[in-house]
């Protein structure tokens, strides 16, 4: 029988845009008149000099290669423990921490509400012995960790517990190295976290920073985030501009308590590395731009080092998709890329099966050795910002930087991003792109390979199954009931009076506006848990001790704040 | 029952799961597909999304979570819709949902289970089905 014939499309896969993600008009070739606005000295300069737009470092990656780095966070302190080995045997060199989710809301696994969530998405790190047990034998000195977590309660705690950990060990607070995000934009605009109301918040972010400064001066305590607020829906330039505006805030804010930028240093943004390509590479280097300028000439910066900008990423979990997972490898891969490419200073790659649940060990590994091979292999690193002085990417980089600046000045016209964030400002702009982005999907102006577009033919294949298959179970009922137990088994053994004492530090501290830090690290130190610790600074403030209103404060709470019990 | 009258969704979360991109992804969908929906916003109980669902008179609840945990989620609403004489309400599922969970789904009556990635259009005619049955 004769076969059929076939008909073959020239067209078939050709474009369908000529804007970026951002919805930046993009012309089909640029020259050197796109740069003819620029100087090479105020605009771009070396590595290593001021305005940093290459980059921070003389030599860059021949300097300090970008630091390798994992969220590591699985349902139980064992496991996780064990998986921060198995990375770092593989060349992880920045532990990044998590917590399951009823724990990032600021409530203990023995609260109603966590049951649902418990141990999902992380460890439910409720106070000193899942601590101790996650970390158990890791290095603590000179090593970077980094906070992840939405609740800004829970970077107070978090340190706290790391800094009462080395404390009990005998280990130089000095040596601490590392970060938290302790954004409360990104807590209420992304998360609508309940642990703190954003007054609250606001007062508790700020005791933290001013305490880690003095305490901790390698220990960066406030990381503005834009990784999240872009996954929800903004642009690059409301991503930017939300993180700028944050952090000129944050060191206005400081300054009132007696510490200059040169006191605080460096600044670190946790940035999202995006699909498209160039874009994200002028983003990165917009970003360092922009901050040394707002540095040196809006908050008095003098130091060159308090001008530095450095930059942590976390590459788009959301541009990863659920069918064909093995494409995922291809966006990963130049996501990782637009990173080396941009100068970044740490990368947290998401896995390729990340769109079905908790990374598996094989597709981290491959995570770190494709960085492995960009720099081993394909040679990337070695020349500081090889893109310099393209036409388009100094173009595109110079008008990342226009649109951000207007950003900025909408954000101030309107009072400054606390203000947008009360008002709705912010949640409008995400919400506004982010049905955009949905509506250009479906119209087929955005295609995604696999999902909308070149969508698989009949069977999968063996690859694409076998990622799927390694999906990470969540947490048996079993495992939940045991949690519980041990929680309310802890409660019961700690020294009631230590416990109490510390707590009520805290509450008097949260009334009287002393610094909140040194009580909770007593309390951490008593065993104090994240749900205590959460709810005795709600009720110093009056407010409801439990975030959900579900459960009643608990006795010893009562009779601190005088509600009855004896004092 | 009506044809005319406009499918109503209650799109819920409960627990403390914050992947949020899924659930108002698909209440724009509902809502350009002709439907009235109510979404509970994260941090839900059982008990509240189940009331609501009766004081907005709702056809569909639909489920979303990405933490793997659907099956004890949703263990906890059908009790309450049972509890409340409730269970001509239709319960749907998406989100993170393992296909070795959605024999358990199935039995306690819960649709859909749908995984990530699932077309739009699949879930909207599907559920213009469960409420209009052709």
């Amino acid at each position: 029988m004769p076969k059929e014939n076939v008909s073959l499309d020239r067209k078939f896969g050709h474009i369908v845009r000529t804007a970026s993600q951002s919805h930046i008009e993009l012309k089909p070739v640029y020259n050197s008149g796109d740069m003819n606005h620029l100087s090479y000295d105020n605009d771009i300069g070396d590595p290593g000099i001021y305005p940093y737009t290459r980059g921070i470092y003389p030599e860059m990656f021949r300097d300090r290669l970008w630091l390798k780095s994992f969220i590591v966070s699985y349902s139980t302190p064992e496991e996780t423990n064990q998986a921060f080995r198995e990375y770092i045997a593989n060349g992880l060199t920045d532990l990044r921490i998590l917590a399951d989710l009823p724990t990032q809301c600021g409530i203990d696994p023995d609260h109603p509400a966590a049951w649902n969530s418990m141990m999902c998405g992380g460890v439910a790190t409720y106070g000193i012995p899942t601590y101790e047990r996650m970390l158990e034998g890791l290095p603590l000195e000179n090593v970077v960790y980094e906070f992840a977590h939405m609740g800004i309660s829970n970077f107070i705690y978090n340190y706290s517990m790391l800094v009462s950990i080395m404390e009990n060990k005998g280990l130089d607070l000095n040596k601490l190295h590392g970060n938290g995000i302790n954004d409360p934009i990104r807590a209420k605009l992304v998360y609508e976290c309940p642990d703190f109301p954003t007054d609250i918040a606001r007062r508790v972010y700020m005791d933290h920073i001013e305490y880690a400064v003095k305490k901790t001066p390698r220990w960066k305590p406030c990381v503005p985030n834009g990784v999240d607020p872009q996954q929800r829906g903004m642009d690059v330039p409301k991503e930017l501009g939300g993180c700028l505006a944050l952090a000129t805030a944050m060191i206005q804010e400081l300054k009132g308590r007696g510490i200059t930028i040169d006191e605080y240093g460096p600044m670190v943004f946790a940035l999202d590395a995006e699909s498209d390509f160039f874009e994200t590479i002028a983003k990165f280097r917009a970003a360092r731009k922009m901050w040394a300028v707002i540095a040196k000439e809006k908050l008095g910066a003098t130091h060159p080092k308090s001008m530095q900008l450095k930059i942590g990423i976390r590459t788009s979990g959301l541009s990863l998709q659920w069918q064909k997972p093995l494409n995922n490898a291809a966006r990963v891969t130049l996501q990782i890329l637009s990173c080396v490419l941009g100068g970044v200073n740490s990368i947290d790659a998401s896995s390729i099966d990340e769109a079905i649940g908790l990374p598996s060990l094989e597709a981290r590994v491959f995570n770190l050795d494709t960085q492995h091979i960009i720099t081993h292999e394909a040679n990337v690193p070695l020349v500081a910002d090889p893109l310099g002085g393209s036409y388009f990417v100094e173009a595109l980089t110079s008008r990342i930087e226009k649109e951000t600046n207007q950003y900025l000045n909408e954000i101030e016209a309107r009072g400054g991003i606390f203000e947008c964030l009360e008002s709705g400002y912010l949640h409008e702009v995400m919400e506004a792109n982010r049905l955009k982005i949905q509506r250009e999907k479906e119209e087929k102006k955005r295609l995604i390979v696999g999902v909308n577009a070149f969508q698989a033919e009949g069977e999968e294949g063996p690859v694409n199954k076998a990622i799927r298959d390694v999906a990470y179970r969540s947490p048996t009922i079993k495992d939940r009931e045991n949690m519980v137990s041990e929680v309310i088994g802890f409660k019961a053994g700690r020294d009631r009076n230590a416990v109490k004492r510390t707590l009520k530090n805290i509450y008097m501290a949260a009334k009287s506006g002393e610094n909140l830090n040194p009580p909770m690290i007593d309390a951490a130190k008593a065993g104090a848990t994240i749900g205590e610790v959460v709810g005795i600074i709600r009720t110093g403030y009056g407010i409801p001790y439990d975030p959900f209103n579900q459960i009643q404060m608990p006795e010893m709470v009562k009779q601190i704040a005088g509600q009855g019990g004896n004092k | 029952m009506n044809e005319n009258k406009p499918i109503r969704v209650l799109i819920a979360k409960i627990g403390c799961d914050i992947h949020e991109r899924g659930p108002i992804t698909l209440m724009t969908a509902f809502r350009d597909a002709g439907m009235e929906v109510i979404y509970t916003g994260r941090y839900a109980t059982p008990e509240r999304v189940v009331q609501t669902a009766m004081d907005e008179d709702v056809d569909i609840i639909a489920l979303s979570d990405h933490t793997g945990s659907m099956p004890i989620i949703a263990e906890s609403v059908m009790a309450e819709l049972k509890k409340n004489d409730e269970m001509d309400i239709h319960v749907m599922a998406g989100g993170l949902i393992l296909p070795s969970d959605i024999p358990a789904l199935e039995n306690m009556g819960v649709k859909g289970n749908y995984g990530p990635g699932t077309p739009l259009e699949t879930i909207i005619k599907y559920t213009k089905s469960l409420v209009h049955p052709v």
